[in-house]
C-alpha cells in the first residue's frame, strides 16, 4: 500500500514515543503530538490521513478535539484510543464520526490494521468524490 | 454546473448505460460496499469473540475485575455500533429501528457497570464516641461496630476519632486519583503476579506522594488536639483501616489493609496516607480480584485511637471457627500487643471456655512465647525477646479469660451471630476492645470414611499434630516459601509450606492446594482467609520445612491433622468440589447483569416473521440480525445490479457446474464479461481452499438406506413438504459463492440439508475466521440430530468450537494462521459433499462406523 501520514496524539509522552517509533517501523509516516490543541494547529499547516487520538488528555480532551477536527477536516479518519474503558464516551466518540475506538493496551498490529482500514475508507471516499467532480466537469 | 439533485438522479436513476466513467463509478461503489461489508464482518467477529469471553467468565472459574467487565462491555458496544453503521451504509434507511434498539440496550447495560455513586456530604472526621452502626457508610463497619458496642454494652474502647469516607473521597478527588488508578489497572494483566506486584507498588507510591487537601488536614489536626486535651499532651495513637464494604456477607477482608501502631501526633497525616495506599497492596488487590469485589465503593475510613500499651492482648472467637457443633469460646492470647496473634508470627496461648454458666476454662495450652510486641516510648512498636521464664507463663489469668469470654458472648448475643473480637489488657488490668466483627465459620469432618481408614493405602503419616486452621483434605506438591520473591514462582496447586503463618502469604491462597506452617494461630489473618477460600490449613507443626522436601507430593488431612506421603485418592475422593468464589460476588453480578443485555440470542430463525430489528433484545440479536441482512444485501445488490461484470457467474470446469459465483470486489483475477467463470480465474483464497475439499474425493452417492431410514424420510415428507427450512429464500435456491480475494461465503443445499460456510482468510491472522452452519435433512428429528452430532464430533477434533441446538449445528474457528484456515476450509468443503443424506443411516450403528472411519481417513489424507 502506498505510504500515507498518521498523526498520533497522546499526553503520555512515553507511550506516545513508543507508539510513533513502532508505527514508523511499519512503513508509515508518523508524527506524534502531546495535546489536542497542538494536533489542530498541526493540521492547519500540514495534513494527515489518519489521526490516532487519546481520549483523556489535560486541556482539550479527545472528544473535544475529535469534534473540532471533524468540523474542520471531515475527511480525516480518527481512531480513538483510551486507557479508561467508558461505554458512553466510546459511543459518543463513534457518533461524532470516529472510525473506531480501541482500548489500551492494544496489540500494535491491531492498531495498524485499524489505521490501514481507516485509510482505505478514506481513499475510497476520495475516489468517489473525484469521480463526481469528473462527472460535473463532463456535464458542464 | 449541474445541480446536486441532477447529480443525484444520475447516480440513483438505475439507468443502464455503461460508458467507461460509469463502469469505473460502479466498480468504486462495489469497492466501497465491500469495504463496509468487510469492516462489518470484522466487527461481527470481534463482537462474537467478546461475547464468548463474557460467557466464559460467567462460568466463574477465573477471577476478573471491574475493569474487565467495563472494557468488554465497551468493546462489544463499539463493535455492535459499527456493525449497525456499516449495515446502514449497505442499505441506507432500511433498518432504521436498529438505532433505537441499540440505544435502548446500551441504556440497559449502563446501570450494571456505572461506578457507584459515593456519598459526598457528611463530616470529614467523627469522634469515636459519637459513632454507632447508623454511621456505617461514613466510618466503615469496623469502627461503627466498636462505637455501637460502647454505646450499647458499655465495653471499654480506646478514645479517639474516625477519618471518614467523606475525607477519603475528598482526598481522592482533590488529586484526581481514581481515574489514574483505573487507567493503570486497565493497562495491567492483574493475574500475572509480576505485573500485579509492580502495579500495586506504583499505585501505592502515587497515593503516598499525593497531597492531602487543607480541610482534611485541619479536621484531623483539630480532632487530635481535642484528643490531647482529653487524654494528655503528646498521646500516641493507633491508626486502623475500617473500609466500607467489609461487612459484606461471607467476606472477611482479614489482614488486607495496613494498621499503624503507636504513631506520634506529627506523623498521623503520613500514616493516614499509608493506610489509604494499602487499599492497593498486592494482597488486597489479589484478594478483591479473587473474591470479585468492586474497588470503587470501597472507601477507606481510618480509626485513630489512643494507643493502648498492652500487657497482653489477643483475639476471642465466640465459637469454634472450624466446628459448628462446638459451642465453646476460644481465646488466643500473647504477651504484649495482640499483633503477633493476628500476623501469626508467634505461638500463642489457647484458652477454651465452656460457655454454660458459670463459665470456666476447660482446656488451655501454654506454649513458650519467645517474643512479644511492645510500644516504644515515643513512636513505633518493636519485637522484643522475652527475658527470664516469663515467656513460658500464661499471658492471661483464668479469671481474665472468663471475663473475655463473657464479653464475646455478650457481643454475640447483641449482634445475633458469632463474633471475632480483638482486645488488649492495659497496665490497670482493664480489657479494651480494639475490634469486633462477625466470625467466619466452616466445618470439619467428624469421622473418617471407614473404608479409607482400613485401606492399605494409608501408611503411617509423615507427621501428625498441629492445629486445624482451616478444615479439609487436599493433595499437591510441597512448595517451601521463605521470602517474598517465592510468591512469583509459586506453582498452581502446590501446598504452601512455610515457617510463620504471615498475612502476606494470603496472596497465594487462590493458587494453593493447602497450607502447612510451623507457627501461627488459628485466629490469625492467614487462617481466616484460608477458611474463606476453602483451602485446608494446618498450623503449628514444628520443623515441617525439614520433614517435607520441596516438590514432594503430599496429602494433607487438616481435620485429623495428618500429612501423608504421595497422593492418597481414598482420602481425597469425598472432598467437596472447590468453592466458586466469583459466583454471586458484586463483580460477577455486574457482569451477569450486563451480559443479560448482551450475550443471549433470541433471534434464531431468519425465515421467521419475528426476525426484525424491533425484536432485537440484546446486542447479540443485533449482531445476528445485521450479519444476516448484510450478507443478504451484498447478495441482492450483486444479483440485481444490471452490471454484467458483477452479475453472478456460473462456475465452468470442463462443463458448466451447478455452482454460481458472485464477485464482491477482487475475487477474480480479471474481470469476467460472459456468463461463465473458470476456476483458474478465481482469486479468492478461501473459495479455492473450499473447492479443494469439495473436489478432493468423488462422492460415493447416497448411502444405502435400510427400510427404517427410508420410512423416516417418507414420514417427514408427509409432515413437511418443504423439507428445507426457507433460510435466505432466494439465496438458498442455488449453491452460491460470494467472494473477494480474502472472503468467501458459500450457501448450499445439497441433498436435503442447508449449510452456510463463511470465511475470512488474509495475512491478518487475528481477523481470520470460519463459521459453519448446518441445518436440516430429510430424515426424522432423531436421525438429523444424530447427524449434526456426528459432524460436530469431527469438527471438534479439528479445533472448531461447536454449538448444537436441535438439528442446527454452528461451528466457529478464529484467529489462526493462513495455512491452518485453508486446511479447515478444505475439510468443510469435503464434509459438505460427503455428509449428504447421511442422516438416513444414523440409526444404524454399523453404517455410522463405516462412514466415520472413511471420513476420518479421507480428512487425514486431505490435510495431513
Amino acid at each position: 500500500m502506498d505510504s500515507y501520514k498518521v498523526l498520533v496524539v497522546d499526553d503520555e509522552v512515553e507511550f506516545l514515543e513508543t507508539l510513533v517509533k513502532r508505527l514508523s517501523k511499519r512503513d508509515l509516516e508518523v508524527h506524534g503530538l502531546d495535546s489536542g490543541e497542538k494536533a489542530l494547529e498541526f493540521l492547519e499547516q500540514d495534513y494527515a490521513d489518519v489521526v490516532v487520538l487519546d481520549v483523556k488528555m489535560p486541556g482539550m480532551d479527545g472528544i473535544e478535539t475529535l469534534r473540532e477536527l471533524k468540523k474542520r477536516h471531515p475527511m480525516i479518519e480518527v481512531i480513538m484510543l483510551t486507557g479508561h474503558a467508558n461505554m458512553e464516551v466510546a459511543i459518543q466518540g463513534m457518533e461524532l464520526g470516529a472510525f473506531d475506538y480501541l482500548m489500551k493496551p492494544m496489540e500494535i498490529d491491531e492498531l495498524l490494521y485499524k489505521i490501514q482500514d481507516a485509510h482505505k475508507k478514506k481513499s475510497i471516499q476520495e475516489a468517489k468524490i473525484q469521480m463526481m467532480e469528473k462527472i460535473i466537469e463532463q456535464e458542464e | 454546473m449541474v445541480s446536486i439533485s441532477k447529480l443525484f438522479n444520475r447516480f440513483f436513476s438505475g439507468k443502464s448505460r455503461y460508458d467507461l466513467a460509469d463502469a469505473e463509478e460502479i466498480r468504486t461503489d462495489f469497492k466501497r460496499r465491500y469495504h463496509h461489508f468487510k469492516l462489518l464482518l470484522n466487527s461481527n467477529n470481534k463482537a462474537l469473540e467478546i461475547m464468548t469471553e463474557m460467557e466464559e467468565a460467567l462460568k466463574g472459574v477465573l477471577p476478573f475485575g471491574m475493569q474487565f467487565v467495563r472494557s468488554r462491555c465497551t468493546a462489544v458496544s463499539t463493535n455492535v455500533w459499527q456493525i449497525v453503521r456499516h449495515l446502514n451504509e449497505l442499505a441506507p434507511g432500511r433498518y432504521k429501528a436498529l438505532d433505537d434498539r441499540f440505544k435502548e440496550i446500551q441504556t440497559g447495560i449502563n446501570p450494571f457497570i456505572k461506578p457507584k455513586e459515593l456519598p459526598r456530604n457528611g463530616p470529614l472526621v467523627m469522634p469515636l464516641l459519637t459513632v454507632d452502626t447508623a454511621h456505617v457508610d461514613q466510618v466503615g463497619s469496623k469502627m461503627a461496630n466498636l462505637g455501637e458496642l460502647k454505646k450499647q454494652l458499655d465495653v471499654n474502647i480506646s478514645d479517639g476519632f474516625v477519618i471518614t469516607a467523606g475525607a477519603y473521597h475528598r482526598f481522592m478527588e482533590y488529586n484526581d486519583l481514581q481515574a489514574e488508578i483505573d487507567r493503570r489497572i486497565q493497562a495491567t494483566d492483574v493475574e500475572d503476579p509480576n505485573q500485579g506486584i509492580s502495579l500495586s507498588g506504583s499505585i501505592q507510591q502515587l497515593i503516598i506522594n499525593s497531597t492531602l487537601p487543607e480541610d482534611v488536614v485541619e479536621a484531623i489536626e483539630d480532632q487530635y488536639g481535642d484528643l490531647e486535651g482529653r487524654r494528655g499532651k503528646g498521646i500516641t495513637v493507633a491508626l486502623r483501616s475500617s473500609a466500607l464494604g467489609e461487612d459484606m456477607a461471607g467476606v472477611s477482608f482479614a489482614g488486607q489493609y495496613r494498621s499503624e501502631l503507636n504513631v506520634s501526633g506529627e506523623n498521623i497525616l503520613d500514616a493516614y496516607k499509608w493506610i489509604i495506599a494499602s487499599k492497593y497492596s498486592h494482597t488486597a488487590m489479589a484478594y478483591r480480584l479473587s473474591r470479585g469485589i468492586r474497588d470503587e465503593g470501597l472507601a477507606m475510613c481510618v480509626g485513630c485511637t489512643g494507643m493502648v500499651d498492652a500487657v497482653s492482648g489477643g483475639v476471642t472467637y465466640s465459637r469454634n471457627p472450624v466446628d459448628r457443633e462446638d459451642t465453646s469460646i476460644v481465646i488466643n492470647s500473647v504477651w504484649g500487643l495482640p499483633k503477633s496473634v493476628v500476623d501469626g508470627s508467634v505461638a500463642s496461648d489457647i484458652f477454651i471456655i465452656d460457655r454454660t454458666e458459670p463459665m470456666r476454662v476447660i482446656r488451655k495450652e501454654i506454649p513458650f512465647k519467645e517474643q512479644k510486641f511492645m510500644c516504644y516510648a515515643k513512636e513505633g512498636v518493636c519485637r522484643m525477646d522475652m527475658v527470664g521464664d516469663k515467656g513460658g507463663l500464661a499471658s492471661l489469668a483464668e479469671e481474665q479469660a472468663v471475663e473475655l469470654a463473657r464479653l464475646a458472648s455478650k457481643a454475640e448475643e447483641y449482634y445475633g451471630m458469632p463474633q471475632d473480637m480483638e482486645w488488649a489488657i492495659d497496665h490497670d488490668g482493664s480489657i479494651i476492645v480494639l475490634q469486633c466483627r462477625p466470625l467466619q465459620r466452616t466445618d470439619l469432618r467428624k469421622t473418617r470414611d471407614s473404608v479409607s481408614l482400613s485401606s492399605r493405602e494409608l501408611n503411617a503419616p509423615l507427621c501428625e499434630g498441629g492445629l486445624t486452621a482451616s478444615p479439609g483434605v487436599s493433595s499437591g506438591s510441597a512448595y517451601i516459601v521463605q521470602k517474598e520473591m517465592d510468591i512469583l514462582q509459586f506453582p498452581e496447586g502446590a501446598v504452601l509450606v512455610t515457617s510463620q503463618a504471615l498475612p502476606r502469604w494470603a496472596v497465594l491462597l487462590s493458587k494453593a492446594a493447602g497450607v502447612v506452617t510451623e507457627q501461627g494461630s488459628i485466629a490469625g489473618h492467614l487462617a481466616n482467609v484460608a477458611r474463606e477460600f476453602g483451602v485446608p490449613a494446618i498450623f503449628g507443626i514444628p520443623d515441617i520445612r525439614n520433614i517435607l522436601k520441596d516438590g514432594q507430593q503430599i496429602t494433607m488431612d487438616a481435620d485429623f491433622l495428618n500429612i501423608y506421603d504421595g497422593q492418597i485418592d481414598s482420602l481425597l475422593k469425598d472432598r467437596p468440589s472447590p468453592r466458586n468464589l466469583m459466583e454471586g460476588s458484586p463483580i460477577f453480578e455486574a457482569l451477569k447483569g450486563a451480559a443479560s443485555k448482551i450475550v443471549s440470542l433470541n433471534l434464531l430463525d431468519p425465515a421467521s416473521p419475528a426476525f426484525r430489528p424491533e425484536n432485537c433484545k440484546t446486542l447479540h440479536d443485533i449482531t445476528r440480525f445485521c450479519h444476516e441482512k448484510s450478507v443478504e444485501e451484498m447478495f441482492r445488490f450483486g444479483k440485481d445490479h444490471h452490471f454484467p461484470e458483477r452479475s453472478s457467474k456460473q462456475l465452468y470446469i470442463h462443463v458448466p457446474m451447478k455452482w454460481w459465483i458472485l464477485n464482491l470486489d477482487d475475487g477474480f483475477n480479471e474481470e469476467v464479461h460472459g456468463k461463465h467463470v473458470r476456476l483458474e480465474n478465481i482469486a479468492s483464497i478461501p473459495m479455492l481452499a473450499l473447492w479443494d475439499g469439495i473436489s478432493a474425493k468423488p462422492w460415493e452417492g447416497p448411502p444405502p438406506v435400510d427400510g427404517k431410514g427410508f420410512m423416516s424420510v417418507m414420514f417427514r415428507a408427509t409432515t413437511n413438504t418443504a423439507l428445507v427450512p426457507g433460510v435466505r429464500s432466494k439465496f438458498a435456491d442455488r449453491n452460491y459463492f460470494m467472494i473477494s480475494k480474502n472472503y468467501c461465503s458459500l450457501s448450499s443445499r445439497l441433498g436435503f440439508h442447508f449449510s452456510i460456510i463463511e470465511a475470512l482468510v488474509s495475512e491478518r491472522d487475528a481477523e481470520n475466521y470460519i463459521s459453519f452452519q448446518f441445518k436440516g435433512g430429510a430424515a426424522d428429528d432423531k436421525r438429523r440430530y444424530k447427524r449434526v452430532l456426528f459432524i460436530g464430533e469431527i469438527l471438534e477434533k479439528y479445533d472448531f468450537i461447536i454449538n448444537i441446538r436441535e438439528d442446527n449445528l454452528i461451528a466457529r474457528i478464529e484467529g489462526r494462521d493462513h495455512q491452518f484456515m485453508k486446511d479447515r476450509l478444505k475439510l468443510l468443503g469435503y464434509l459438505t459433499i460427503h455428509t449428504r443424506q447421511l442422516d438416513m443411516i444414523m440409526a444404524n450403528e454399523a453404517s455410522v462406523n463405516y462412514y466415520r472411519s472413511k471420513i476420518m481417513n479421507d480428512i487425514h489424507d486431505l490435510i495431513k
